[in-house]
């Protein structure tokens, strides 16, 4: 039987997070009352014009930088025309042969490097609500900016488009110029599908499949069409090029093809906007405004601080918390003690990724350096240290309002050998247990130890004191 | 010429006219004799009243008159007033009532305009007799049995039928010149950008632009200082980047280079041809110098104008689809077919046809073959109109190869009409200023335009030229029409 | 050469209905003008590079919000409107 590979790329809509729509200033604000973000710009009342919003030029150079493209020195706004309700001007204006970036790339972590074709500027169209069999139009998201990242068919499998969604998605929030919420809808995605034979040069015809809006949905969509084209091609059938949608409840793909769609888009030059040229100034500036990387900080992480790959990667996953961590390590002696604070017991109070992005926690990053300083200095231990850090995230209170002087400096060895032998003497029943070679006894007399310290006892320490006196 | 803006303002100023007054005056002239005409398609007497009274509180108190202010106007159909219908005289249109002003209705709005309605046009702005529009066609107030021109007939017909002191009108292809040409007035077109054209509803944006007619060059010139302002909501904008035209006016143009490309003279009728040449005699007289040359590149003006015109259009017309705005079909099967029924009968005839043209030259495989090609050549247009301009100040040409139409002259062959819009649209094509002047009359007593076209921004050049040209004649080439208001 | 099936094409591009009774006039119309556009095609034009008409570049924007305007003066002009969305009912 003949094995097949996937040859996909993908066309993702990203939603960028000005404050005012692409043309016109009604607010970007997701929801709100139907055509309560409207003005005659973005109803598209005759005799209006556009002004494009000079942020949206900035966050679209900001993602082409962040994506290795190439910044065009000239751009123009093109019209794309198509007739359907939720597009008040019966075109979309959006660039079509001289988008603002073009040959970029984004790696993946086999090391595969995803290339992108273009980054360009353009609106987003209203909303339609089909209801009792009629058409309900809302035009607030209309004349929101996006940008449409286009990436060469490069992909070869349904991980691989996943990950490339995902390090977008990743790339675009740190750069803060999308939240890049797939269930808002400011982040989807087309997916353009073809198999052919392993080994074979020639790509095979292709499907497009519209408007992805979650990875799970995307990964069904592409498992059934990928399947799809295998069965037609086995069964000496042809793939149609053409524009299918996936089917929610029935986790498939089906055509979309019907005499309304007719495309002819008919671009030419928007007549009612100038010319964008990009200067270096501009590029620079942009370029002071980048921050590093998830990819470039996860790496440094690692090779820097030493720490493992999945600590990096879970803090750079959202430029808030990677803010939170280095503001956190400022001086301490071992940066994972901190990453594991986050991780461990800031992460099990955050539920979903919502609360992860915002990360909001009451213990602020100067407060966790001080508590694990403490740490560094001997003066307090790490089971100390936890069960602080807890009340910490209760109260938003300093270490210091927490954690008394008798609490901190450890325990003097005259004192841990006294707890010991306390502790063995009464634990008669243990030692015995231990001496006849049950090894778990011995936490028994060490639990009594650290009661009896109140945690300031050096766990080790201490077992090792107690083996030496039973033995003795 | 004395100018009439000017004449009035000093009147009222002095109490020899309330603006009130003068205002009554024209409304009371307009339910007589637009039945005339057809020149205006609807009255706006409440908000003319209320800024007449407004004027006269002004005046009365003591306060300066801005140049406009009190002045009995008229604006084209296709510019949008804020509460007032404004329907580009299409069906499709009826009924909508704008919810903002257009930018140059602001402007005015700010010098107390006295609006007294909106005027006749070709349906959109598609057409050169006024005749396409949905109210039937304004009439030439010289003689009635022909057209006013077009597209902005209306506001020709009535400052020609002294039914306004001014107007404004917009220029695509000569939509401005040539009903100006046809009614014996000035009709300025400014260079692209020198106006904003955020409210004009759009025929062809990148050939559009609003500009005055009036009934003298100093009138003109006037309107044109105070509507010649950079506009932010316009990102083609540019305002009026030289001083004030007005001030210019009165210069010598002793040593001026008039020049003159021989295309433009193809096909023009005897009597055009020689009003013109008399008037180069009078130029010459003045001092001025005339150089002639060859333009080869004009004779493409006319099919490049309509292809890319027409492009442009059909994108612009996409959004009469009957749900935000305007007329709606009453009976459909679906959606598809709502949209489709709502646009075959709210748009006219030639309006379709110049859809269907535009949507042609636009779509897959003959893209190349026409937009494309028409754009290169728009570029050249564009560059032997930089070289001329190296030769000459300003130049001459005919606005109008004839005098105004007979009726339905129009109707019967599209692409012969077309042809006579062949002195307007290189102007357009390139972006440049010119005004249309009166120059003569023909047997029948129907005034003869020539046009005056300067380089970009140069509209104070072309308007001292055309008002020297005034005085010279001695304001000979303007006849007042027997209607309207006599003050 | 513009056929009756040229003119459906563009004319369902355009959104426009043609019933059976316009199309020969309009096809006989397009051609006329199509003809009349096809004189530019001897024209050997240098590939200028047109830029816009009036030479501009970079007007923009500052992303400052202006409150937008009242939901009843969007829907003001609207033939059919229903619970502030604009309606288009399936059928009439």
């Amino acid at each position: 039987m003949t094995k097949y590979e996937l040859v996909c790329g993908l066309e993702t809509h990203i939603e960028l997070a000005t404050k005012t729509k692409i043309f016109c200033s009604c607010t970007t604000e997701f929801g709100g009352e139907p055509n309560t973000h409207c003005c005659p710009i973005c109803i598209g009342l005759p005799g209006t014009l556009p002004k494009l919003n000079k942020r949206v030029v900035e966050y679209a150079i900001l993602a082409g930088l962040a994506t290795n493209c190439e910044i065009s020195r000239i751009s123009k706004m093109d019209r794309k025309n198509y007739v359907y309700p939720d597009l008040p001007k019966a075109y979309q204006i959006s660039q079509y042969d001289m988008p603002l970036c073009k040959n970029g790339w984004v790696e993946l972590s086999n090391g595969r490097k995803i290339r992108l074709t273009r980054i360009h500027i353009e609106e987003d169209a209203g909303k339609l609500v089909h209801q009792r069999s009629n058409t309900y139009v809302d035009y607030n998201r209309g004349g929101v900016p996006l940008i449409e990242i286009v990436s060469e068919p490069d992909i070869r499998s349904i991980d691989e488009a996943k990950e490339y969604l995902e390090k977008l998605q990743l790339i675009m929030r740190f750069i803060g110029v999308s939240d890049c919420k797939m269930q808002e809808g400011s982040m989807r995605c087309d997916v353009n599908i073809s198999v052919r034979p392993v080994g074979s040069e020639e790509f095979g015809t292709r499907t497009e499949i519209k408007n992805m809006n979650s990875f799970a949905h995307m990964a069904k969509a592409m498992d059934y069409e990928i399947n799809r084209q295998i069965d037609l091609l086995e069964s000496g059938e042809q793939v149609v090029q053409e524009t299918r949608r996936y089917n929610e409840e029935e986790e498939s793909t089906e055509s979309m093809r019907g005499k309304e769609d007719a495309h002819d888009y008919r671009y030419f030059r928007e007549p009612d906007l100038v010319t964008i040229q990009v200067s270096e100034e501009m590029i620079s500036e942009l370029k002071k405004k980048l921050p590093e990387l998830p990819q470039q900080k996860a790496k440094r992480y690692m090779e820097e601080l030493g720490l493992p790959e999945a600590d990096a990667l879970l803090l750079t996953q959202y430029r808030r918390i990677s803010e939170y961590f280095e503001a956190a390590i400022k001086g301490v002696k071992n940066p994972k003690t901190v990453a594991n604070c986050i991780i461990g017991q800031m992460f099990s109070r955050l539920e979903g990724e919502g609360a992860k992005e915002n990360f909001s926690v009451k213990v602020t990053p100067e407060n966790l350096n001080a508590l694990v300083r403490l740490l560094d200095e001997g003066k307090i231990r790490m089971n100390l240290l936890k069960a602080t850090l807890e009340k910490m995230l209760d109260t938003g209170k300093k270490p210091s309002e927490l954690i008394s002087e008798s609490d901190m400096g450890g325990l003097d060895p005259d004192a841990l050998r006294a707890a010991c032998e306390q502790a063995i003497s009464a634990n008669q029943n243990a030692v015995s247990d231990y001496l006849g070679g049950k090894e778990k006894a011995l936490k028994a007399i060490l639990g009594t130890v650290m009661k009896a310290t109140r945690g300031k006892a050096d766990a080790i320490e201490a077992e090792k004191l107690l083996v030496q006196l039973i033995k003795k | 010429m004395e100018s009439r803006i000017k004449k009035l303002s000093e009147q009222m100023a002095s109490g020899q006219i309330s603006c009130l007054e003068l205002t009554k005056a024209y409304l009371e002239a307009m339910e007589k004799d637009n039945q005339k005409i057809n020149a205006y398609v609807r009255f706006t007497p409440e908000t003319a009243l209320e800024t007449a009274k407004r004027v006269d509180r002004k005046i009365a108190s003591g306060e300066p008159l801005l140049p406009l202010e009190g002045i009995p106007m008229t604006l084209k159909d296709n510019i949008s007033t804020k509460g007032i219908e404004t329907t580009c005289c299409s069906k499709i249109l009826t009924g909508y009532v704008p919810i903002y002003d257009a930018t140059v209705w602001e402007l005015l709005q700010k010098q107390n305009a006295v609006l007294l309605g909106k005027t006749n046009m070709d349906e959109f702005a598609m057409g050169s007799s006024c005749e396409t529009s949905c109210f039937g066609g304004a009439l030439n107030p010289h003689d009635t049995s022909r057209v006013a021109g077009g597209s902005s007939g209306g506001v020709a017909s009535a400052v020609g039928g002294n039914l306004a002191v001014y107007g404004l009108g917009s220029d695509t292809g000569g939509s401005i010149r040539q009903p100006a040409s046809f009614c014996g007035l000035t009709g300025l077109k400014p260079t692209y950008g020198a106006v904003s054209r955020y409210g004009l509803i759009a025929y062809a944006s990148s050939f559009d632009q609003i500009g005055p007619i009036t009934q003298n060059v100093e009138d003109a010139a006037i309107v044109y200082d105070t509507i010649s302002v950079y506009d932010e909501k316009d990102s083609t904008s540019r305002g009026k980047v030289n001083a004030p035209v007005c001030e210019s006016l009165k210069n010598s143009i002793k040593g001026r280079k008039i020049g003159i490309a021989k295309e433009y003279f193809n096909g023009i009728r005897d009597d055009v041809n020689s009003a013109i040449q008399n008037a180069i005699k009078v130029f010459e007289s003045l001092g001025a110098q005339i150089v002639y040359f060859d333009m080869p590149s004009l004779k493409y003006s006319l099919p490049v104008y309509y292809i890319l015109a027409c492009a442009e259009a059909s994108s612009n017309l996409g959004r009469y689809d009957g749900i935000r705005y305007g007329y709606k079909t009453a009976h459909y099967a679906d959606r598809n077919e709502m949209v489709c029924k709502t646009r075959n009968e709210g748009f006219g005839k030639e309006v379709k046809r110049r859809i269907l043209l535009g949507t042609y030259v636009l779509s897959a495989g003959y893209y190349d073959a026409y937009y494309k090609k028409a754009q290169n050549l728009r570029g050249e247009l564009i560059k032997a109109f930089e070289d001329a301009f190296q030769k000459c100040d300003v130049m001459l040409a005919p606005t109008v190869p004839m005098t105004a139409f007979p009726l339905n002259f129009t109707a019967k062959d599209a692409v012969e009409t077309y042809q006579t819009d062949i002195c307007t649209v290189p102007v357009n094509i390139a972006g440049l200023p010119a005004v249309s002047i009166p120059c003569g009359f023909d047997t029948a007593g129907l005034p003869i335009g020539m046009q005056l076209i300067g380089n970009r921004f140069c509209e104070a050049t072309i308007l001292n030229i055309a008002h020297q040209y005034e005085i010279a004649t001695d304001g000979q080439m303007f006849r007042t029409a027997e209607m309207g208001v006599k003050l | 050469m513009v056929t009756h099936e040229d003119i459906l094409n563009i004319a369902n591009l355009a959104k426009l209905s043609v019933s059976p009774e316009e199309l020969d006039e309009l096809t006989k119309d397009m051609n006329e003008i199509i003809g009349f556009a096809n004189t530019i095609n001897d024209a050997c034009p240098q590939a200028t590079d047109f830029d816009n008409i009036n030479g501009l570049s970079n007007a923009f924007r500052e992303d400052i919000v202006v409150p937008s305007y009242d939901r009843e003066e969007i829907l003001k002009n609207a033939e059919s409107q229903d619970e502030g969305y604009f309606l288009v009912k399936k059928r009439m």
